[in-house]
C-alpha cells in the first residue's frame, strides 16, 4: 500500500466546532469517524523564483464530515483492534458518499498525547486495506488507508478557563509511528477567501431529522401524532412565509462558484427580515407601554 | 460537590498494585475526568521506578464505563514505545500477554492493573535495551556485550533537543538477598544496591574515552541499615570497562554490607548495656537497633532520654536528646533539648563503659536541662 505523507489536514471551522461541541456535551470519553477526501494539490507558484522546489505538490486531507459515536470503544476492542462488524454498522451507508479517512478521540482532562489504545486503533485502521480510498488528482493512481487521527482533550490542570486542545496526526504504516500534522482551519470571511478558491465542499447539507417521537406501532397515540404533524406543517408554513420562497435547499448554492449570485439575494432577504423584526419590536414596545399605562391607572 | 473518592473496582486494583508490585510504586496525582461528578477520581499518574529514575505514566480509567479496561499515556519522550508494545516487543510471547491482558480485561479481578503495569514495564525494559543497542558507539557496544547477561540490569537512552545523548545503566550489585540478612526484616520490597553508569554518546573524535559518570544508588529503605553515601567508589582507571570495574566494587561493597549487618548486634549490645543503668527502655527499635528511649529521673524531675544511633556506631557516638515529662512549651508540646553530641566517648570502650559514662554525664546534664525547662516555662 502507498504511504503518502500528508502536507496538512484541512477542516472547516464549523465541522471542528461541532466536533468539539459533541465532545464537550458528552459525559465522558467519545470517539468517532472522520470522513472526507485526500487531494493532490499543485499550488500555483506566483513567484518567479526558478529554483526547483520538491514541495511543488501537496497532499492535503480534508475533513468534510464526522460521525460521533457518543461513547467509546465504538468500533474497536479494549486492546485497540478494529472490529470490522461494528465499524460497518457505525459507518452504515455513509461510506457510499464519503471516504473514511480516519477517526478521532476526545477525552477530558488528559495530556494531549496519543494513548496506547489510540495508537493501536489507528494502526489497526491503517492496516485495513479494504478501507483504502483513491487519492484525488493524483499523478498516478494512488490509494491511501484511513490514517488520520484527531485528538481532542481538555487540559488536566486548568480548572478556571474552559479550553479544548486538539492535535492531528497521520499514521505512517511504513514507519509504524504517528507524525504530527498541522491543522488548517478553513473559515468563511475575507481573510479566508483565498482558501475557498481551492476548497471544494462536497458534503450535502445534513439531513435535519424531524423526530415525531412516536413509533408507528403504537395505535393509541395516533391522534396525538396527527396533531403534532399538523403543528409541524403549520410551523413550516409560518417559516416559509418569513423566508418568502427561500427554502433550505437553496442554501447549498451558497457554496461553490455560483455563490456570488446568491449572496445578494440572501442579503436582501435578511434585510427584509430585519425590517420585519424591527416593526415587531416597535409594536411590542407600544403595547407594553399601553399595558403599563393601564396598570398605573388601576393603581 | 461530593467528597472525592475512587470507584470501588478501580480502587481495589490500585491498592493491589501499590501493595503487591515488587518495586515501590507511587501515585503522584489523582483527578477526575467526569463531567458531572468531579469527585469521582478515575485518572492517575503512576510513578514507577526505572533505571534509578522514574517513569510517569497516566492511567486513564473511565468512570462512565468502570468495567472497561484502562488506557495508558506514556511519557512525552517515549512516543516510539507505542509501536514496540503493539508489535509485542522483541519476543513474541511477551507481546501477547500485554495485549491479552487488555483484551480480556476483567474489572473484578484486582490483580489486573498490576499485571498490566508489570508487563508494560518489562516491555519498556526491552524497548530501552533495543534503543541502547542501536547506538553507534564502539565502546558502548563492547560494554553491553560484556554485561548484558547480568540479571536485572536496566538501560536507558536519554536524548532531547537540548540535552546531549547519554546512555544510562543501572547495574544491580551483589548477588545477596539483603532482606534475608537482617533477622526479623520488616522490608516489604526487595532491597538492592545499584551502580549508575552514564556514558556520553557519539564523541567519536575523542581519542581517549573519558570515565563514565558513576553514582551508587539504593532502594530507599536500605538506609536504615547501610548508607551508600558513606561508600567511597574506587577510581575508574583509563581504558577500564565495566566488567573490570564491577568485581572490585562488589568485593568491597560486600565487606561493607556484611559489616553493617554485624553492627546491628553491636548496637543491640549497647542498648542492652544502657538498660543496666537506665532500666528497661520505654521504646526501642528491635530490628535495626537505631533508636531507643529510656525514662530517667533526677530527684523529682522525670524526663525521657532518646538515643539516635547511626549506622556508623560505634565510630560515631549516639546523638542524645532529652525530653521533659513535666514541662510544656506554649504550643502544649513537651520541651526537648537540642541534640547532644558533646560528651565523653571512645569507640574502643566496652558497651558497659559507654553506658556508665553517658549515665554519669546525664546526672549533670539533667540539672542543666531542668533549669532550661523552668526558664522556658517562666517566659510564657
Amino acid at each position: 500500500m502507498d504511504d503518502l505523507p500528508l502536507h496538512k489536514i484541512a477542516i472547516s471551522g464549523p465541522t471542528l466546532a461541532s466536533m468539539i461541541q459533541r465532545f464537550a456535551s458528552s459525559p465522558g470519553t467519545v470517539d468517532g469517524l472522520l470522513f472526507g477526501h485526500v487531494t493532490h494539490i499543485t499550488p500555483s507558484n506566483l513567484s518567479d523564483d526558478s529554483s526547483p522546489s520538491d514541495s511543488s505538490t501537496h497532499v492535503v486531507a480534508t475533513i468534510t464530515g464526522f460521525l460521533c459515536s457518543g461513547t467509546t470503544h465504538s468500533f474497536y476492542d479494549s486492546c485497540g483492534l478494529v472490529e470490522p462488524l461494528s465499524l460497518r454498522r457505525l459507518v452504515g451507508d455513509l461510506e457510499n458518499q464519503h471516504s473514511l479517512i480516519g477517526w478521532f478521540s476526545g477525552r477530558r482532562k488528559t495530556n494531549l498525547r496519543p494513548s496506547l489504545r489510540e495508537f493501536s486503533v489507528t494502526a489497526s485502521l491503517a492496516c485495513n486495506t479494504h478501507l483504502s480510498f483513491p487519492v484525488r488528482n493524483a499523478l498516478s493512481p494512488t490509494n491511501l488507508a484511513p490514517c488520520v487521527f484527531l485528538l481532542i482533550a481538555s487540559p488536566s490542570q486548568d480548572q478556571t478557563i474552559h479550553t479544548h486542545e486538539y492535535r492531528a496526526y497521520q499514521f505512517r504504516t511504513s514507519m509504524d509511528s504517528f507524525e504530527p500534522k498541522s491543522i488548517d482551519i478553513v473559515n468563511i470571511g475575507p481573510a479566508f477567501r483565498g482558501h475557498y478558491g481551492s476548497f471544494s465542499p462536497n458534503s450535502p447539507f445534513p439531513i435535519l431529522p424531524c423526530e415525531l417521537g412516536t413509533s408507528p406501532m403504537s395505535e393509541d397515540q395516533n391522534d396525538d401524532c396527527l396533531g403534532r404533524m399538523k403543528q409541524v406543517s403549520k410551523d413550516q408554513s409560518d417559516l416559509d412565509m418569513c423566508a418568502e420562497g427561500f427554502d433550505v435547499g437553496i442554501l447549498n448554492r451558497l457554496m461553490g462558484s455560483e455563490a456570488v449570485n446568491y449572496t445578494a439575494g440572501l442579503e436582501n432577504l435578511y434585510s427584509k427580515m430585519l425590517i420585519k423584526l424591527e416593526s415587531l419590536s416597535r409594536l411590542v414596545e407600544k403595547s407594553s407601554a399601553k399595558v403599563l399605562e393601564q396598570f398605573s391607572c388601576v393603581n | 460537590m461530593s467528597a472525592e473518592s475512587v470507584p470501588p473496582l478501580i480502587s481495589a486494583q490500585l491498592n493491589y498494585l501499590i501493595n503487591h508490585f515488587p518495586l515501590l510504586v507511587k501515585i503522584e496525582q489523582m483527578w477526575s475526568g467526569n463531567k458531572y461528578n468531579p469527585g469521582i477520581l478515575d485518572r492517575f499518574t503512576l510513578v514507577i521506578p526505572y533505571c534509578l529514575d522514574f517513569l510517569r505514566w497516566d492511567i486513564i480509567y473511565d468512570s462512565e464505563l468502570p468495567l472497561s479496561a484502562p488506557d495508558v499515556i506514556f511519557g512525552a519522550e517515549d512516543e516510539a514505545f507505542h509501536s514496540f508494545v503493539l508489535r509485542g516487543g522483541e519476543e513474541r510471547g511477551n507481546v501477547r500477554s500485554a495485549k491479552n491482558c487488555l483484551s480480556d480485561w476483567n474489572s473484578k479481578d484486582p490483580t489486573r492493573l498490576m499485571v498490566l503495569v508489570q508487563q508494560l514495564r518489562d516491555l519498556y525494559m526491552s524497548y530501552q535495551r533495543r534503543r541502547v543497542g542501536e547506538v553507534d558507539d564502539d565502546r558502548l557496544k563492547f560494554e553491553i556485550s560484556t554485561i548484558v547477561f547480568r540479571e536485572g540490569i536496566e538501560m536507558h537512552m536519554s536524548s532531547g533537543f537540548d540535552k546531549p545523548e547519554e546512555v544510562k545503566f543501572a547495574v544491580p550489585l551483589l548477588d545477596l538477598n539483603l532482606n534475608k540478612m537482617v533477622p526479623g526484616c520488616p522490608w516489604r520490597h526487595q532491597q538492592k544496591i545499584y551502580l549508575q553508569v552514564v556514558y556520553p554518546v557519539g564523541r567519536k573524535y575523542v581519542s581517549a574515552p573519558s570515565a563514565p559518570r558513576l553514582k551508587l544508588g539504593s532502594t530507599s529503605e536500605l538506609k536504615t541499615l547501610f548508607s551508600i553515601e558513606d561508600v567511597k567508589l574506587p577510581p575508574w582507571l583509563d581504558g577500564m570497562c565495566m566488567a573490570e570495574y564491577l568485581p572490585h566494587l562488589e568485593e568491597s561493597l560486600e565487606k561493607q554490607v556484611l559489616e553493617a549487618v554485624s553492627l546491628i548486634d553491636v548496637r543491640r549490645r549497647f542498648i542492652e548495656a544502657l538498660a543496666f543503668s537506665f532500666g528497661r527502655p520505654v521504646e526501642a527499635d528491635p530490628v535495626f537497633c537505631r533508636r531507643a528511649t529510656f525514662l530517667a529521673a533526677s530527684g523529682a524531675f522525670t524526663f525521657l532520654v532518646h538515643f539516635f544511633i547511626s549506622t556508623q556506631f560505634p565510630k560515631q557516638q549516639p546523638v542524645l536528646m532529652l525530653q521533659s515529662s513535666q514541662h510544656n512549651n506554649s504550643q502544649g508540646a513537651p520541651i526537648k533539648s537540642p541534640h547532644v553530641t558533646e560528651y565523653p566517648w571512645s569507640p574502643r570502650w566496652e558497651p558497659s563503659r559507654m553506658a556508665e559514662r553517658i549515665f554519669e554525664f546525664l546526672v549533670e546534664e539533667a540539672l542543666n536541662f531542668k533549669r532550661q525547662c523552668n526558664e522556658a516555662q517562666l517566659q510564657h
